[in-house]
């Protein structure tokens, strides 16, 4: 157990909608899309005055090029916090968003900091290779017991738990067309209104009559990933992107994505000091190690390393929030650990609704936080297996 | 369609047409002739005929059109669509309309009884069955399986044409005479389809030379370049004894069994043909008219000749071995050629000993040289002599070839003289790493290149690894952090792949050609241009690029990083485990070895390597079965 001293409470969580890899935030900075979703949640709770802000924490899966140079700092002052206010970026990968909540709640939990923002952010859009602006691999991971599978792209990996899992290409198509189903119903029924802050985009554009810039403004308040026309049939059609002869394509995979999230967390004592109202505790976290080559399996150690840890019993969840980067693997995490399949993702994934990477844990979050308020649940958990092989789970607890 | 019909009206100015004539033939590449203003003009009038007659003895020998479409596609030197699927891809109600064309205009054509829309054409075309454009028309593809309309089911079946082995064996024969005789004796319904469709071609274009066209010249060279024919019917006719066919159309037109009855115009039994060395025959003004006088052509060292026409004089030898010609053409007797001679252009052990010999040469005692050969450019190394030598185990023979073919290249690529590789067609493999050593390339349009050695089990290793590693080390030094690799994905992958550009610009884009590279659109005027080229590199001063300058290589996370490409596709199971050998033998040879990123070495340094790899690969007996199996059947071996 750990030494905690006091308890960490979510107060305010917001997102972006999300975009399709080169849709509606094709040419929008990271930086500018963490400064939005920084300025947005502390507007949730203007009683917190941001000089108490201990950090601000970032999860971002590729922080290089556009989100390089440590964005959470530049994210920062781009929001127009005070220079007091910290930021640290960190990265592991698809949890990293979850991973900076977990962190930052710590912090509170350790009694080293009242106030703490957890964010992520990611643009697929920008980067221009999907490993990275550059990616170079040690010559040692070739050696005879090396770790070959580290290279291994996510889709492949995907291959492999779909093998091993035994899940068939329509099990792993009627599941994306559930997602989709499933996120488009979310939309319309306006689920999604209360974590989302809209988001206008400013492109600068060339008035080629004009000879002059002109800046043209497009207002995103939904994301944009969902299809409600998706179908089996459709599915059917696409052809295995990774293997020859697999079962994964484009259309049971998550989809690439741009996207930021933050979630204020502050301590008991900050909690009754400014008389806020609380959206959920923070319960715990824990991720686990697995071989890289089935990293999608990731949630089927980290999950009851978390609920041990708080104690929580898995037919006490009431809303799991597992990031679908395969339907093979969610499958597979499904059916390994017996989810119920009704509590998975009741608003649709990553495969409708997309996957940022590093902005996903943070993104899942304030689904879960604002859906279990929605739905007066009690106890929530977000989840998602990570590149070179590990798992990540984080349990929330419905206020 | 290389082919651009002009039609003078009354009033046109003669500049006009000549200077359009022009602009179409260097500018644009086509093939132009000057028609008459009659309908459908010259290769609509004639093809369209065609068409009708292998529609009309389809009918009456109760032939499938799979049958007719096997019969008259490349067997007979036409384009693979053959007949009716010509008419697919081109639309059949566009047909329907060119039919009509004919019908509507041509009333006083002695054949206009078969200018009718055949019944089941227009129910195809009634019903929205317009062809490929529309899915479906006399074939239509059904899952993996292509169908044709059978008449006879009223519905559609299993493609499935063939030639019979009897025909088959005669329209092998070389000799085109013995060929149409065999034809007209056989009994065999396909060779007596044949035989009626090329006489009343015969007959019917013979007939109207007069009317549509100013000589047969243009005929035969719209035939060519409109419907994709190897040869027009005239050339044909000709070839195949003017006489001997000639009677035997008359006698086929005497026994009723020619489409029409009409006699063949008198000057078909004056001739003995209608091509020679002066020109072709014109029936209109009943003389032999000579080639196009307009300044255009003088850039067409090498013009495409018709059957009969007299040959060009191959300039001046200069000097010989097995593997090549050197010589030169009167158009600048200061600039050497070099042609290689052996079969596709091959490059064995003769022709490396050529070219250094002929590089020597040049500059010795020329100011430029062109490596320019008819297509196709060169289809890559003697795989023979390579195969020999394996099986010799001499493969320190083989080690000493690489080497000699790697120092050709060098001689090309640092000649003290200007060198110009003059593309047209395939140019493969070695005949790839040629041109891309050569100081400057002119290709024509339609050129194949690429670095297809990983097809049989090897690299490029006459400096084609080098020169790609080069390349990125190059644009790599223009940009901040001077790191090749971001440059190498692309080109490593292009050699892993063994892809092939399938135009002049594509391989520019491939990194085979270069940004100041000339692009031709005309392939006729390719030499011309070589020569003037290299005359212009020459005049302002010519220097090779200097030996030993070194550059960056991406070394051994270079290396790890373009395996991790082929870790992911052999475990998706896209690539075999030798396919992945060779790749990565590639990966080695562009990275520049076994070394530190940003590590300096000099061409010799990357040429060691990439021999190095080539040999060792040699060594494998997968790359041992690839070239046998090559060899054998011309197709690679998946292993």
């Amino acid at each position: 157990m750990s030494k905690q001293v006091q308890d960490a409470y979510i107060v305010a969580a917001t997102r972006l909608p999300v975009g399709r890899r080169k849709g509606m935030f094709r040419t929008t900075r990271p930086d500018d899309m963490l400064a939005h979703a920084l300025r947005s949640v502390l507007a949730q709770v203007p009683q917190i005055d941001p000089r108490l802000i201990g950090d601000v924490i970032v999860g971002c899966a590729m922080p290089e090029a556009e989100q390089g140079m440590n964005v959470a700092r530049i994210g920062v002052l781009l929001a127009g916090l005070p220079d007091s206010v910290p930021g640290i970026t960190i990265n592991r990968f698809c949890s990293s968003g979850l991973q900076a909540v977990a962190m930052a709640a710590d912090r509170i939990r350790l009694g080293e900091a009242d106030v703490m923002i957890a964010a992520g952010t990611e643009t697929m859009s920008l980067m221009s290779q999907m490993m990275g602006n550059k990616v170079s691999f040690n010559p040692a991971v070739f050696a005879p017991d090396g770790n070959a599978a580290i290279g291994y792209g996510m889709g492949l990996t995907a291959e492999k738990v779909a093998q091993q899992w035994q899940v068939s290409r329509a099990d792993q198509d009627a599941f994306a067309v559930e997602s989709h189903r499933r996120a488009t119903a979310a939309i319309a029924a306006g689920h999604f209104r209360a974590e989302i802050t809209p988001y206008t985009v400013q492109s600068h554009v060339p008035n080629f009559a004009a000879n002059a810039v002109k800046i043209v403004e497009k207002a995103c308040d939904t994301d944009e990933g969902p299809r409600p026309d998706s179908s089996i049939e459709s599915l059917a059609k696409l052809k295995p992107v990774f293997a020859a002869k697999g079962s994964v394509t484009a259309g049971n995979s998550s989809q690439m994505s741009d996207g930021a999230a933050a979630v204020v967390l502050v301590s008991e004592k900050m909690l009754k000091q400014l008389n806020l109202e609380p959206l959920a505790r923070f319960a715990g976290f824990a991720v686990a190690g697995v071989p890289a080559e089935i990293m999608g399996i990731g949630p089927i150690e980290a999950i009851p390393r978390v609920l041990a840890q708080t104690g929580v019993r898995q037919q006490d969840l009431d809303w799991i929030e597992l990031n679908e980067a395969f339907a093979a693997q969610s499958l597979a995490v499904i059916r390994q650990l017996g989810l119920d399949p009704a509590k998975v993702n009741p608003l649709g994934g990553a495969i409708a609704l997309g996957h940022p990477l590093g902005a996903t844990g943070a993104i899942r979050t304030a689904t879960i936080v604002h859906g279990m308020r929605r739905t007066k649940q009690k106890w929530g958990m977000v989840t998602m297996c990570i590149g070179t092989g590990m798992g990540a789970a984080g349990v929330f607890e419905g206020l | 369609m290389q082919l651009v019909e002009l039609i003078p009206t009354a009033t046109t100015r003669p500049e006009v047409l000549d200077t359009l004539e022009s602009f179409l033939t260097t500018t644009l590449g086509k093939g132009v002739i000057r028609a008459k203003d009659t309908p459908n003009f010259i290769a609509n009038r004639i093809g369209v005929f065609s068409m009708l007659a292998a529609m009309h003895h389809t009918q009456r020998m109760g032939l499938g059109f799979d049958e007719v479409d096997a019969l008259t596609g490349p067997k007979i030197g036409r384009a693979k669509s053959a007949t009716y699927r010509t008419a697919d891809v081109v639309g059949l109600d566009t047909m329907v309309h060119v039919i009509r064309t004919m019908k509507d205009c041509l009333p006083d054509d002695l054949w206009h009884d078969y200018f009718d829309i055949p019944a089941w054409l227009q129910v195809l075309v009634d019903k929205g069955a317009l062809g490929q454009k529309a899915g479906a028309g006399i074939f239509r593809k059904a899952g993996r399986e292509i169908q044709v309309l059978d008449l006879e089911m009223q519905g559609y079946r299993a493609s499935a044409g063939a030639v019979a082995a009897e025909v088959d064996t005669i329209l092998k024969m070389k000799n085109p005479a013995e060929k149409f005789t065999a034809l007209r004796a056989s009994k065999h319904p396909q060779a007596q389809f044949l035989w009626a469709i090329f006489r009343d071609i015969f007959h019917y274009s013979a007939t109207q030379l007069e009317h549509i066209a100013d000589n047969a010249r243009d005929v035969d060279f719209a035939m060519r370049w409109g419907f994709g024919w190897n040869q027009g019917p005239f050339e044909t006719w000709q070839a195949s004894g003017w006489k001997m066919i000639a009677d035997a159309v008359a006698a086929d037109i005497q026994a009723g069994v020619a489409m029409s009855a009409a006699p063949l115009p008198a000057w078909v039994f004056e001739r003995s043909g209608v091509h020679e060395p002066a020109g072709s025959y014109s029936a209109a003004e009943n003389c032999i008219k000579p080639r196009s006088s307009l300044t255009v052509y003088r850039r067409q060292l090498f013009p495409e000749r018709v059957l009969g026409e007299m040959e060009d004089a191959r300039g001046t030898a200069v000097w010989e071995n097995e593997g090549v010609r050197m010589w030169r053409h009167p158009l600048d007797a200061g600039i050497a050629i070099v042609s290689i001679k052996s079969k596709m252009h091959a490059v064995g052990d003769e022709v490396l000993d050529g070219l250094l010999d002929a590089v020597a040469r040049a500059e010795r005692d020329y100011d430029g040289l062109v490596v320019w050969q008819e297509p196709p450019f060169a289809v890559g190394a003697n795989l023979r002599q390579v195969y020999d030598a394996i099986a010799a185990d001499r493969f320190d023979l083989l080690e000493a070839t690489v080497a000699k073919f790697q120092r050709a290249s060098m001689a090309l690529k640092h000649s003290l003289v200007p060198t110009v590789a003059a593309v047209q067609g395939m140019a493969l493999g070695g005949g790839c790493e040629f041109v891309m050593h050569a100081a400057h390339r002119v290709l024509a349009l339609e050129s194949h290149i690429g670095l297809v050695e990983a097809g049989v089990g090897l690299i490029p290793a006459g400096g084609g690894c080098k020169e790609f590693a080069l390349q990125a080390a190059e644009v790599a030094r223009r940009q901040a952090g001077n790191d090749p690799f971001y440059f190498l994905q692309n080109l490593f992958m292009t050699i892993a792949m063994a892809r092939v550009s399938q135009s002049a610009l594509e391989a520019k884009d491939m990194g085979f050609a270069r940004e100041g590279d000339d692009f031709v659109f005309n392939a006729n005027e390719l030499l011309y241009i070589a020569l003037r080229r290299a005359r212009a590199m020459a005049e302002a001063g010519w220097r090779p690029p200097l030996r030993g300058r070194r550059v960056a290589v991406a070394g051994r996370p270079g290396i790890a990083t373009l395996e991790m490409t082929l870790v992911n596709m052999k475990e998706g199971g896209m690539i075999s485990a030798h396919d992945y050998r060779v790749a990565k033998a590639a990966a080695t040879a562009l990275c520049g070895g076994d070394v530190e990123p940003g590590t300096l070495v000099d061409d010799e340094w990357l040429l060691a390597v990439e021999r190095n790899e080539f040999v060792a690969l040699l060594k494998t007996p997968e790359t041992q079965a690839r070239i046998k199996h090559m060899l054998e059947t011309g197709k690679p071996l998946r292993n």
